[in-house]
């Protein structure tokens, strides 16, 4: 025997991994088996995990448990669970059957994990009504799973009854779901159902989730299938203007609405500044002082997180050069340029230069807070406050100050915002380069539609981090 | 031919049916001898042979394939015979009491039945084999249903499990300490029979005086009467109640029971006041449970419901928090420090802080950075290490010591005195705490580097932006340990560096 690491249901475990028999063994081979094992009360739940992990043949399973069955005069409810698991994943349903008729009369309920193996099992077969039973079964402790729903609505669309499909669809998203992407596959690979269709692409627009490759695939499928209209699907990339790659059709903007804009700046400044105690990142009279600041001065074109630029380059000792180089290039550009710092830069140090620093304060308006405050929050009320145009200069993720907004839907909208207005440095600011930045895009990133067509940004990459967007986008247009 | 060879194959197959193999290991003979050609077809061609011999073939390869199905599902039918045994026995059970519990209201109906199925679920995923308690109480499997999501559950479940486990170990420990002092009693009531020592029995003659446990009690009450009298106050900060949960509140109480403990047995104790304790309020009700109702009265402990800026002047109040910006450099014996009664295990940074700028009160935090080299850990320290700190302190005067009642996987150990002090201006400034960090883990180099050290301020300058990654490292590992025998040496310079540490620096 040995210890092995392995990963199942999204935990790490180490067990004594032993080899199981590589054929149906008599009780009494079982019975030395168990004897030379170290602990023979755990043999036989151990035993049969290794079966299902090295995915042993269910004849050898089966004289496991008949041994166990001849040896003490029944099997535990945990052995019958180990056996369950295994029977599902080798996908031997009828075997399922018959483990289910014994569980029954053997205990008098079921626990969540084995009603979800009978679930995804009864749902490959043809007794998949008895799979919604179970799922009432489990709503009266739980709420499902979204898995759960999902194996039901693929049964019921497998087996033709699409109104159960899109009734179970519907609780789903009222308990407040996320469906699994397979479940959408499913949908859109047998549904017929025009409309439904097309809300799920509207639910996936405004929860800003992009499918992947699969699902894309299953999308360009269902639309190029449509008879009555001559959709043609294409992978393609947006081009820099904004326009479709393939199409040449202009994308949504990355601009938010009048309205979407001054809902961010209330929420802003209620959630993320003040949030439920100011004196957090901040101090009231701190932040009067701010807002009369900003009140007085003009619509700034540009706010700059001068602790965040200053720190971009390696090397700590010239601090106030930096931000100095990246100030001056703003201002070769003929913008209004507002400077966020704290206190102690004006105290005069090797890396906050006096003379650095007043040049700074000639090329643009500063403003610096105490110390101990955040400087961050006043960076978005003055971005906010100065008007769509005005962008932040800052290498911050801002996902902090994302976190404190209430809902998701906020979220999405500071999401949007953040990728359309925040100037990200490229590089290093070094003495005889040019302060370049990173582009923002004109374009938002998410599934859209007009009347003729539909561009949907899908996954092809494993590994996209949260605060990054899809490159790759199916283009759907139809002729009309 | 074909006769010979299937006599061959047939003799095979006879000797292995002879020892009784399962049907995969007698197919397994079978192609060997007869490419595709069925068992039954075999018997048929054998028929030539004595019927003896065929006879003997046929039925144990009847008995062989027989035996394997029944073998098989064997289980199956055992289960079912168990469970209907199980189910005439319900029955016979049920027919007895049955008409006791059909009149009951309509809620309590629903209550218990959702509370029952909460019972359901929790011995179903007992027997499903995960960590969960053997028994619940009603309180527990009220919370436990109150809980939504199916991870939090599992966690409650699994704490619960666990405490079990403890208090399951620790009466078995108990029962056997009883069994060994019951068998060394009984050896020892046999032995003084047997021969007449009556001195077993006795208390053994000493020189020295026993002090008993009383006895220290008294002395420590006496202390800490003195000490409310006429000793230096310490507060609590008791007004984080809607910043914790519940079991962080556990956490803190725990936490408070050791600090009333250190302090009691201190030579010079605090005079300890918990302010902002609200009666009634999730705290007190803790207390009260942990300290048990006449324990908590008979405390040496002034608590109080009023504000610490009611009680004392707001001249003398210093609150001690770890974000503060200014460092605590001395123990000052008229000085009224506040400390925060706060567990840190849901991370929300600058609360106390928070608390303080509100009231506008001086601040202060413990000069770890200058005296230990840090290594990974937040600089939030629990209450029972800051008593112990602020009792050695307030006693000794001297950092060194009392620092070390911080953990010791949090920090390297003190900071090494060095003999060569170098003073460089340039490249202490621009340090990181990142530096810092990666340097803390390389003690012993720092006496061999320290001949070679040259004084390369201006090329460094001209070197590092940018391009020349490998050289910036090692400058910077170089300009680390510089840094470090700077800041010993140069009370300026370890303050100008301090200050460029500080985490508002690193935006």
């Amino acid at each position: 025997f040995g210890i092995k690491l392995i990963f199942m249901a999204k935990k790490v475990y180490a067990i004594y991994l032993m080899e199981p028999p590589d054929r149906p063994l008599p009780p009494d081979e079982w019975r030395k088996l168990k004897e030379s094992f170290g602990k023979p009360q755990r043999f036989d739940v151990q035993m049969m995990t290794s079966m299902f992990i090295s995915e042993s043949e269910l004849d050898v399973a089966k004289s496991l448990l008949t041994f166990v069955a001849m040896e003490t005069g029944t099997l535990s409810y945990e052995l019958l669970l180990r056996y369950l698991t295994l029977c599902v994943s080798g996908g031997h349903d009828e075997e399922v059957f018959d483990v289910y008729d014994i569980m029954r009369e053997s205990f008098h309920s079921l626990d969540t994990g084995a009603t979800t193996l009978f679930i995804k099992s009864f749902s490959r077969t043809d007794r998949w009504k008895e799979a919604m039973n179970l799922l009432d079964e489990i709503k009266k402790v739980f709420t499902p799973s979204p898995r759960n729903y999902g194996d039901v609505i693929s049964a019921a669309m497998l087996h033709g009854d699409t109104n159960t499909a899109w009734a179970l669809y519907d609780e789903l998203l009222e308990k407040g779901l996320s469906p699994h992407p397979e479940t959408w596959c499913v949908l859109f690979t047998r549904a017929e159902h025009h409309q439904r269709l097309l809300g799920i692409l509207l639910y996936m627009r405004n929860n800003q989730i992009y499918p992947n490759k699969m699902m894309a695939n299953a999308i360009k499928t269902w639309f190029e299938s449509l008879s009555s209209q001559k959709w043609t699907g294409s992978w393609t990339s947006p081009r820099s203007k904004g326009l479709c790659g393939c199409c040449g059709a202009e994308l949504e903007s990355i601009q938010l609405t009048a309205e979407e804009y001054q809902e961010l700046k209330e929420k802003v400044i209620a959630d993320v500044i003040q949030g439920r105690d100011v004196f957090k990142k901040t101090t009231p009279e701190e932040l009067e002082h701010f807002k009369e600041f900003v009140r007085r001065k003009p619509p700034f074109d540009v706010v700059v997180d001068g602790l965040n630029v200053a720190n971009v380059n390696r090397d700590k000792s010239k601090l106030s050069h930096t931000l100095l180089a990246v100030v001056s290039e703003l201002k070769h550009q003929g913008l209004t340029i507002l400077v966020l710092g704290r206190k102690h830069m004006l105290r005069p140090s090797m890396s906050w230069d006096r003379k650095n620093m007043s040049l700074i304060q000639q090329k643009a308006h500063c403003f610096f807070t105490d110390n101990i405050s955040e400087d961050d929050p006043f960076l978005l009320y003055a971005t906010l406050h100065s008007g769509y145009h005005c962008r932040f200069v800052s290498r911050d993720l801002m996902r902090d100050h994302k976190a404190c907004l209430p809902d998701g839907a906020t979220r999405r909208l500071f999401f949007k915002w953040q990728r359309g207005h925040q100037l990200v440095l490229d590089g290093f600011v070094a003495a005889g380069k040019r302060v370049q930045f990173q582009s923002i895009p004109s374009y938002d990133t998410i599934v859209q539609t007009t009347s003729d067509s539909w561009h949907i940004p899908y996954d092809d990459t494993e590994d996209r981090s949260t605060y990054e967007v899809p490159q790759r986008w199916l283009c759907l247009t139809r002729k009309p | 031919m074909l006769r010979h060879l299937f006599s061959k194959g047939c003799n095979g197959l006879r000797i292995g049916c002879q020892v009784g193999t399962p049907r995969s290991q007698v197919r397994r003979f079978l192609p060997l001898t007869c490419d595709g050609v069925q068992l039954i077809s075999c018997r048929r061609l054998c028929s030539g042979h004595p019927p003896k011999e065929k006879d003997v073939i046929q039925t144990k390869e009847d008995k062989s394939e027989q035996a394997e199905p029944l073998d098989l599902d064997r289980w199956k039918v055992v289960m079912r015979s168990q469970a209907k045994y199980q189910e005439q026995k319900v029955d016979d059970g049920l027919e007895g009491s049955n008409d006791g519990s059909l009149d009951e209201n309509g809620d309590d109906c629903k209550n218990s039945s959702s509370l029952e199925a909460t019972r359901e679920l929790v011995s179903m995923w007992r027997q499903a084999g995960k960590l969960v308690p053997q028994e619940m109480t009603e309180d527990e499997l009220r919370t436990l249903s109150e809980l939504t999501t199916k991870s939090s559950r599992k966690k409650y479940l699994k704490y619960l499990a666990i405490r079990e486990g403890y208090k399951l170990s620790r009466k078995e420990k108990q029962a056997q300490k009883r069994a060994e002092k019951e068998a060394t009693m009984k050896e020892n009531r046999d032995g003084a029979e047997e021969g007449s020592d009556q001195e077993n029995n006795q208390i053994p003659n000493s020189l020295f005086l026993k002090f008993w446990g009383h006895s220290f009690d008294r002395v420590f009450a006496w202390r800490s009467a003195q000490a409310m009298l006429f000793g230096q106050p310490l507060v609590f900060d008791f007004s984080y109640e809607s910043n914790m949960s519940r079991r962080e509140i556990e956490n803190t109480v725990s936490q408070l029971l050791e600090v009333e403990g250190w302090n009691r047995r201190a030579i010079d104790p605090f005079h300890l006041h918990f302010c902002n304790l609200q009666p009634d309020g999730p705290y007190h009700q803790e207390l009260i449970k942990r300290y048990s109702a006449e324990v908590w009265d008979r405390l040496l402990v002034t608590n109080t419901e009023r504000h610490y800026v009611e009680l004392f002047p707001k001249e003398q109040l210093v609150y001690l928090t770890a974000d503060s910006p200014n460092v605590l450099h001395s123990f000052d014996h008229s000085k009224i420090y506040i400390i925060g009664a706060l567990v840190d295990r849901s991370i929300q940074p600058g609360l106390s802080l928070a608390n303080a700028k509100r009231l506008k009160l001086a601040t202060a935090r413990l000069p770890l950075d200058e005296f230990l080299h840090w290594e990974i850990g937040a600089k939030n320290l629990t209450l029972d290490q800051m008593i112990r700190i602020m009792l050695s302190i307030k006693m000794t005067g001297k950092w060194e010591e009392a620092l070390t009642f911080v953990p010791e996987r949090k920090h390297d150990g003190l900071h090494q005195q060095q003999t060569k002090p170098l003073r460089t201006n340039t490249t202490t400034r621009g340090f990181t705490s990142q530096g810092w960090r990666e340097h803390a883990d390389r003690p012993l180099k720092l006496k061999k580097t320290h001949e070679k050290r040259t004084f390369t301020s201006p090329d460094q300058s001209k070197r590092e932006p940018g391009g020349d990654r490998i050289v910036g490292a090692k400058e910077k590992s170089t300009s680390g340990k510089r840094v470090r025998t700077s800041l010993k040496s140069n009370l300026e310079n370890r303050k100008a560096a301090d200050r460029n540490k500080m985490w508002w620096d690193d935006d």
